[in-house]
């Protein structure tokens, strides 16, 4: 066969053509199939679920804590949250909620998960009606374990300090109980909790069992408090030096006046960028206050034309409103989930017209922008619009 | 009830990744009515990017190979500019660096068709002073092309056996040869042959088993044409054929399983998606594993011929993947990254014991791939940051022992290892700079893709599973009339080009099945 280094052989094709042909006659013809990692997968990312509501109780006047259980629940991580997709009279919704369990209670014979509601600032009306409407036995569809707001061993510190304010506890509560619990492998988690009084301290109860050697809380209240010896006034640079051990990941939740005013304070005590992480908080709802957006589109209506496979449907688009919730209200079917334009789980594409997207919120990939694609919770339209939307 | 599908259409096309889409152009380009289901809110499959922390990051593609330079277009260029699609190419500047420890190489590629330059880096890096290396490495280059150029002239003129030993004699007399077999004929020094093994990964096989063919067509492509990559990242190439179908009449929507494929008295009739529509064609084409569509999708499972079935089991599932990327918060410069492609084999090159390693349930991978996007994109990522990602491409069993719950630990180990490695490799702690991280494993790709076992490579390039042998076959496995599989487990095997080369081809089996049908008919 060798000759001068080279191959004189012909009859290759032939030869591995007849191996091949040997091999699938001698095979079996048995059913195979077994694919555990897709059972993972499916087990982490089910889509959607029912969850069913099995409890309720406040945690301050104006907030609950509603406890889920259904048979599976995703293990997710500490810092994810869920959307709930509740039907409110004509208009099919979708809110995320951070979860403030813990991902262990997720797993085992009862799993459950749980997420705090409060009434206010925020995704008021649907709020508003799980605090009105919601009880027991309540059947919810919920998608699980979504969100990048989490700790990674990799890239984050072994100390964590987080910074929240209101509803921001929930995320940080499900990290703490993990902590206490042992999952997370972290040395210290500093808690710097901003309130205005005592009575508003969401999920008060709840964190003070968390406390341990590893976890730290440390409340500050903004408001006039005379009986109260603890922390005033706002979580500023001084107080994070106070607290914080000198390398640390920061978590940041709450409203967006808090992160403008954090990101100063941070960089005036110079943290370095990587170190610091932020929620989303999803889109203001005062739209005319983002950058470039046109002051003459309040109180505008346009016709929004919702291309769904091979049919349209017309409906009406609110200037001030994104996409998203143009559609939401009256019942056409759009999967969200961040809200906040980050995720691009709401992509559609723009057939016709003109829109407004937040310089703030346009976290599209960067050739959708060259095609009109565009996250439709954070783009609002500013003409007559076609889109095509998924199944 | 709002109509959402056409009440019949020519084809439905099972996924809309990139062989998926290249079947429905060619069939639109002939204008038959298509319809591309597929399960994410985004085309593409594996040739996709993540959102993160505001930052768009590459979530697959390491180099394209079969574009070639606007003016002299290779099979894939050539065929993205038949359907109109104008993809912003920029080119990668080398080939690759190939590192063991004590040797570091850096080869460039050569330009149409022209080997002289990474025959001399290959020779001068081992030390050649009579040149013999350069000799034997350029002959086998020689060799590699003209299997290359063969390849791509039969898969579009098959001719007769007479002009095959004639105008093909280099392809018939390396048909029957592992790739180790034809370099060892060669007498290269070892740290020759380990530089000539580092594309080994791509093609996911040990070179003692991988058909010499396919490392031909890989080394000739890569080393004398060179690669390129989107400006805008795998996605601008899924998103821009996407569109184009759109353009020409395909209906593709997003966000739906194909449930069922309807299979009656050996023929195609429909498929029913998980909404529970029924939608009915003659033809379905199938980027969806043999394995789940012969055992789960077809119905009822009665149509699928015994033939079918061990076919597959005689089959061995290609490689999965593990990757790191990490947002690193500095210009690459400050973090001595020189190059953008690195194989780097942490061990004395053993094809063997990688190969074994790869096998491994709890050890560090040892052979590593990375990439830096900057370097060939300068405008990857913001500036004062880089994108680099780290791969390895482990055989899918190793990853079977995964349960929900030790998921997370295991696959922060892994991705432990491969930083650490490489900040090793390189003289800079990683951990020190990474501003976001997204680590993919074949549990990702499951759930993104829906790929049996999260493997990307189809089925695995083996002696046993000739390419040579595929091509000869292909006719009789078409074991239900009506149904064309694409993907990476088609004829051509793994990779972008391929997959869009096997999407041509399932189309083509089509329009034989389609003229069959008419003929039967008159």
């Amino acid at each position: 066969m060798k000759v001068n280094g080279f191959i004189k052989d012909v009859t290759g094709a032939n030869r591995v053509t007849q191996e091949r042909r040997v091999a699938f006659q001698k095979s079996t013809s048995e059913d195979l199939y077994n694919d555990p990692i897709r059972l993972v997968a499916r087990k982490l990312h089910p889509g959607r679920i029912t969850l069913e509501l099995l409890q309720l109780r406040n945690t301050t006047r104006d907030a609950k804590i509603y406890r889920f259980g259904a048979k599976n629940i995703p293990y997710f991580e500490a810092g994810q949250y869920l959307t709930l997709t509740m039907k409110i009279g004509n208009s099919i919704v979708s809110r995320p909620y951070s979860m403030c369990s813990a991902p262990y209670e997720a797993l085992g014979t009862h799993p459950i998960v749980e997420i705090v509601v409060k009434r206010g600032r925020g995704s008021t009306f649907v709020s508003d009606y799980l605090l009105t409407n919601a009880k027991m036995k309540d059947l919810f569809i919920a998608e699980v374990g979504l969100g990048d707001f989490t700790y990674n061993e990799l890239r984050d510190s072994k100390n964590v300090v987080a910074i929240v304010g209101g509803s921001g506890i929930s995320p940080i509560l499900s990290m703490a109980k993990a902590v206490k619990h042992g999952d997370l492998n972290i040395n210290s988690l500093t808690i710097l909790y901003g309130s205005i009084t005592p009575d508003d301290i969401l999920l008060k109860e709840e964190l003070e069992k968390c406390i341990c050697d590893k976890v730290k809380v440390v409340y500050v209240l903004s408001g006039n408090n005379p009986t109260w010896t603890g922390e005033k006034g706002f979580i500023d640079g001084d107080m994070i030096t106070k607290y914080a051990p000198r390398d640390a990941t920061y978590f940041v939740c709450g409203p967006q006046p808090m992160y403008d005013f954090l990101k100063e304070e941070l960089k005036k005590i110079r943290v370095p960028e990587r170190r610091i992480r932020f929620e989303l908080f999803g889109m203001s709802r005062n739209p005319l206050e983002l950058p470039g957006f046109d002051p003459s589109m309040e109180g505008k209506v346009f016709k929004l034309t919702v291309v769904r496979g091979l049919s349209e449907t017309t409906i009406d688009a609110i200037a001030t409103e994104p996409l998203s919730s143009a559609m939401e209200r009256v019942g056409v079917k759009i999967r969200t989930n961040c809200r906040s334009g980050a995720c691009g789980v709401c992509r559609v594409k723009v057939l016709e017209g003109t829109y407004y997207v937040s310089p703030h919120n346009d976290g599209r990939r960067k050739a959708d922008k060259d095609f009109n694609y565009v996250h439709s919770c954070s783009t609002y339209p500013t003409s007559d619009m076609k889109i095509k939307i998924n199944i | 009830m709002s109509r959402i599908y056409k009440d019949k259409y020519d084809c439905i096309v099972i996924g809309g990744s990139l062989s998926g889409l290249a079947s429905a152009l060619t069939l639109a380009k002939k204008g038959y009515s298509v319809l591309v289901l597929e399960q994410h809110n985004l085309p593409g499959g594996v040739a996709t990017s993540f959102l993160r922390g505001g930052i768009e990051i590459e979530a697959s593609l390491h180099e394209m190979m079969s574009i070639g330079p606007a003016d002299a277009p290779l099979k894939i260029r050539k065929f993205f500019d038949e359907m109109g699609i104008d993809i912003d190419w920029l080119r990668v500047p080398e080939a690759y660096r190939f590192v063991e420890p004590g040797l570091s190489v850096l080869v460039h590629a050569g330009d149409r068709g022209n080997f002289d330059v990474p025959s001399k880096d290959i020779a001068n890096a081992v030390g050649d002073p009579d040149g013999k290396i350069y000799e034997k490495l350029m002959k086998l280059f020689t060799l590699c092309h003209n299997v290359y150029n063969s390849v791509n002239e039969l898969s579009i003129h098959p001719v007769s056996k007479v002009v095959m030993l004639r105008k093909h004699s280099d392809f018939v007399r390396t048909a029957g040869y592992s790739a180790q077999e034809v370099l060892d004929k060669f007498e290269f020094p070892k740290k020759v042959l380990d530089i000539l093994s580092a594309y080994w990964i791509y093609v996911g096989s040990p070179l003692y088993d991988l058909p010499f063919t396919i490392y031909a067509f890989l080394m000739a492509d890569y080393l004398g044409y060179g690669s390129y990559i989107p400006r805008k990242f795998s996605h601008e190439m899924s998103l821009k054929m996407a569109e184009k179908a759109m353009e020409m009449g395909v209906q593709i929507e997003f966000g739906v399983w194909a449930n069922k494929i309807v299979v009656e008295n050996g023929k195609v009739k429909g498929v029913i998606t998980i909404d529970k529509d029924m939608i009915n064609t003659d033809y379905v084409i199938c980027s969806t594993y043999p394995n789940l569509a012969y055992n789960r999708l077809i119905e009822p499972k009665t149509e699928v011929p015994k033939r079918a079935i061990k076919s597959i089991n005689a089959r061995d599932l290609g490689l999965t993947c593990f990757s790191v990327v990490l947002l690193l918060n500095r210009d690459y410069r400050s973090l001595n990254i020189k190059d953008y492609s690195t194989f780097y084999s942490l061990e004395d090159f053993d094809m063997k014991g990688i190969w074994e390693n790869y096998a491994s349930v709890n050890e560090p991978y040892k052979y590593l791939t990375s990439i830096c996007t900057n370097i060939a994109n300068p405008d990857a990522s913001p500036a004062g940051t880089c994108l680099y990602s780290i791969t390895a491409l482990p055989r899918p069993d190793s990853w079977c022992d995964v349960t929900e719950e030790n998921y997370r630990q295991k696959k922060n180990q892994y991705a432990r290892w491969m930083i650490e490695a490489e900040s090793k490799r390189l003289g800079v702690n990683l951990f020190d700079h990474i501003k976001e991280i997204v680590i993919e494993t074949p549990v990702t790709i499951s759930h993104y893709t829906s790929a049996y076992k999260g493997s990307v490579y189809g089925y695995r390039h083996q002696m046993a599973d000739h390419i040579v042998a595929r091509l000869q076959m292909s006719e009789d496995e078409n074991f239900i009339h009506g149904l064309a599989f694409c993907g990476a487990h088609g004829i051509s095997g793994d990779g972008m080009g391929p997959a869009i080369t096997n999407g041509r081809k399932a189309a083509k089996t089509i329009l034989e099945f389609m003229a069959k049908d008419k003929g039967a008919r008159q």
